[in-house]
């Protein structure tokens, strides 16, 4: 470990354009950079590690629902795919999406893995490859399951009701130490519990002597022949995003770790860097989502327990994995029928709600991260095919299935032709048979995928197995972007664990 | 001549119809006070608070969106403007029931066919006009659960959490300050969280 003061640069400590030099340039402090950043540090290179959001201490969280989003998120939290709209989430702060996500930590299973192998033509990227990456994260993280203690009565119905049917369920790992059970994780965990990458890998990766610039949007990878040499960027104004001092960073070895959204818009903008297989910005995949809430007789508090508590990967062949959840109130409150006191009567009734949704692996929906001209927001182009629609209505009717054997004496499945509120499971049934189109359904998109596909061949994807850029000998991607294939559970400790299995091949190379 | 005069008129109306008639003091930081006077229309309509202690504009509805607006990057700005826009003058293009007098903004509408013009954009068999008014329903309702009095009837007010001092928080200022504002030191550091379950205080409905 390195003995001096951390160097850490905050926007007020900016003056004058700058440089730096490096042997490792990493852009983008979610699970991805932050993971390969402090793997790097700690195999001794010296890393620049580089993120455009500000650091964001508990004084600087915000319980307010929308003011948390226009704060954390790009385009504040108003970023959608156009074609099906569909709301996405990205996070712009040091941490990434670790910061505002409910930590879920889920393995990709074996036959998920098994399919990236056989259909992308890669040789080491089995579960037995990852495993040990997978560990190393584990361990370093106390990735753990909820304990019973802080479930609340939410996420243990979800429990009842599956083990009623024969479902198999289990507690959610996450990355998190100590939860108390505020269900705060999406505006930012004041009990510390929660091991974002802000208070875990980047100050380790400070510690061993890494440098981090916040408040620092790279423009451009800059390179030479077929190396990358460094990036170039501007140093940007926490919110407002207004540009200031130019910098610029020389390094033997770029990582990109900026999303899936922001790498393939940075490689687009470098001049169409890496894409001689004509697939960057390409395959854009999601886990679509969709809720249902259910009422129950007695009060549930919904406000107390883990905000994801309990799961059920029954289903996960079929496309869908089952999930509790909890969402700053007004956030759930939105999808409540009625309006003037019908309205009230729904919002008083949210002290006996539970809410429980489903994330599906939609193969055929595919997109486009398209860049817009200047340095705007990418125009992210998806459709939701009509052959993964049935996966969608077979994941409302399991939730509502699940909800009526915990005891739930109706449900609103807020899906748009239906009945607005359902009081029995032969009511339910109506979601299996109607003739649905995609806007009659509320979506979510928060997992995104395979924008820099890894695939063995390089004329049909991006990077290979360690992450590395088919055309560049040294320029490397470490986010979810380089997903050959929705990986049909939680994204975050599989991102992790390539990330960590990247970086440990970078410091094999250089 | 008429032609000028029936030009005038229109403008007349067209102006009377954007900005006059609105009883709001004074501009916002990002909104005008068209906007707040629609806001606070939309809010009352949506949140009578007939059941619960406050109505949409008493629970300062307007002067929360406007605070959103204001904290929002340019290009959302503008959507948001236009989505408001597009409410308050969508009597237009969806008129409200009352013949003529349907066809006057959506402010102006009694509050009665003003929350029932509006469910007919929640309900509507356009996804377009059901998306705007879903969009404009989540930026009010965040106003609404903005209000501490509204969280507390609903039992669902924060938890008192006293946040621990870990090893980062001597790493980061606040946002916008700089490092060396930084007043923790490493004896400031407290134990972790333990992982003790938070007690809810009891419901006044329960107590």
């Amino acid at each position: 470990m390195s003995g001096s003061a951390p160097d850490l640069r905050v926007f007020a400590d900016y003056s004058c354009d700058f440089s730096d030099e490096a042997d490792v340039v990493v852009v983008g402090s979610g699970p991805g950079g932050a993971v390969a950043a402090r793997e790097l540090a700690a195999r001794g290179r010296r890393v620049v590690l580089i993120e455009e959001g500000p650091p964001f201490t508990p004084a600087d969280y915000s319980l307010d629902g929308g003011l948390a989003m226009a704060r954390t998120l790009r385009e504040g939290g108003l970023r959608a795919t156009t074609g099906t709209v569909m709301p996405t989430m990205q996070a712009k702060a040091l941490g990434g999406g670790s910061l505002i996500n409910s930590a879920i930590c889920v393995k990709a299973p074996e036959f998920v893995l098994e399919r990236w192998c056989s259909d992308y033509e890669l040789t080491h990227t089995t579960r037995a490859d990852l495993d040990p990456h997978y560990d190393a994260v584990g361990a370093y993280l106390g990735i753990s399951p909820v304990p019973e203690d802080v479930q609340g009565r939410r996420n243990l119905l979800f429990r009842d009701g599956c083990g009623a049917l024969g479902y198999a369920s289990e507690p959610i790992s996450r990355n998190v130490r100590g939860c108390r059970g505020s269900g705060e994780c999406f505006t930012g965990c004041r009990s510390r519990a929660k091991q974002s990458m802000d208070i875990t890998y980047v100050p380790d990766a400070l510690a061993r002597g890494a440098s981090v610039l916040t408040s620092a949007r790279v423009d451009e990878v800059l390179t030479s022949g077929r190396r990358a040499v460094g990036v170039r960027g501007r140093i940007v104004a926490p919110f407002t995003g207004r540009a200031s001092f130019a910098f610029e960073v020389r390094a033997r070895c770029v990582v990109l770790a900026a999303g899936c959204m922001a790498s393939p818009v940075l490689l687009h903008a470098s001049g169409g860097l890496a894409n001689g297989s004509g697939q960057v910005g390409r395959n854009l995949q999601f886990h679509p989502g969709v809720a249902v809430m259910g009422l129950f007789p007695d009060p549930v508090d919904p406000r107390f327990g883990a905000t994801q508590g309990y799961q059920s990967q029954h289903f996960l062949r079929e496309g869908f994995k089952l999930e509790t959840l909890w969402a700053p109130p007004a956030v759930l409150a939105v999808r409540l029928p009625g309006s003037g006191r019908s309205l009230e009567q729904r919002l008083l009734g949210l002290r006996h709600a539970a809410v429980w949704d489903a994330i599906t692996s939609c193969h055929r929906s595919l997109g486009r991260v398209v860049p817009r001209r200047g340095r705007g927001d990418p125009v992210l182009r998806w459709r939701l095919h009509p052959g993964d629609i049935p996966v969608l209505k077979e994941a409302l009717y399991r939730l509502a299935e699940i909800f009526f054997a915990a005891g739930a004496v109706s449900i609103l499945p807020g899906v748009h032709g239906l009945a607005e509120e359902m009081h029995s499971l032969d009511e339910a049934r109506a979601l299996l048979r109607v003739d649905l189109r995609p806007g009659d359904l509320v979506l979510g998109g928060n997992h995104a995928f395979c924008t820099t596909r890894m695939h063995g061949d390089p004329e049909r994807g991006v990077v290979d197995e360690w992450g590395r850029c088919h055309d560049l000998d040294n320029l490397y991607i470490a986010d979810t972007g380089v997903f050959p294939r929705c990986p049909s559970v939680n994204p975050m400790w599989t991102a992790m664990a390539l990330a960590h299995r990247t970086a440990h091949a970078i410091a094999d190379r250089i | 001549m008429s032609a000028a005069v029936a030009g005038l008129v229109l403008a007349g109306w067209v102006g009377w119809r954007i900005w006059g008639g609105y009883r709001v003091p004074a501009r916002g930081k990002a909104l005008a006070r068209r906007e707040l006077g629609a806001l606070a229309a939309i809010a009352d309509a949506l949140f009578p608070g007939e059941l619960l202690p406050r109505s949409g504009s008493e629970a300062g509805i307007p002067a929360y969106v406007d605070r959103l607006v204001a904290a929002s990057a340019p290009r959302q700005r503008m959507l948001m403007r236009l989505l408001f826009f597009l409410i308050e003058h969508g009597t237009l293009l969806f008129p409200a029931p009352g013949g003529l007098r349907g066809l006057r903004r959506c402010s102006a509408q009694p509050l009665a066919a003003r929350a029932a013009w509006l469910e007919g954009w929640r309900t509507s068999a356009l996804f377009p006009r059901r998306l705007a008014f879903t969009s404009l329903r989540a930026i009010v309702t965040l106003g609404y659960f903005a209000d501490p009095a509204v969280l507390r009837r609903l039992a669902l007010e924060p938890f008192a959490i006293e946040t621990p001092v870990c090893d980062a928080d001597l790493l980061y200022p606040r946002i916008g300050a700089p490092r060396a504002s930084i007043a923790l030191g490493p004896a400031d550091r407290t134990p972790p969280s333990d992982g003790t379950p938070l007690v809810a205080a009891p419901h006044p409905e329960r107590t």
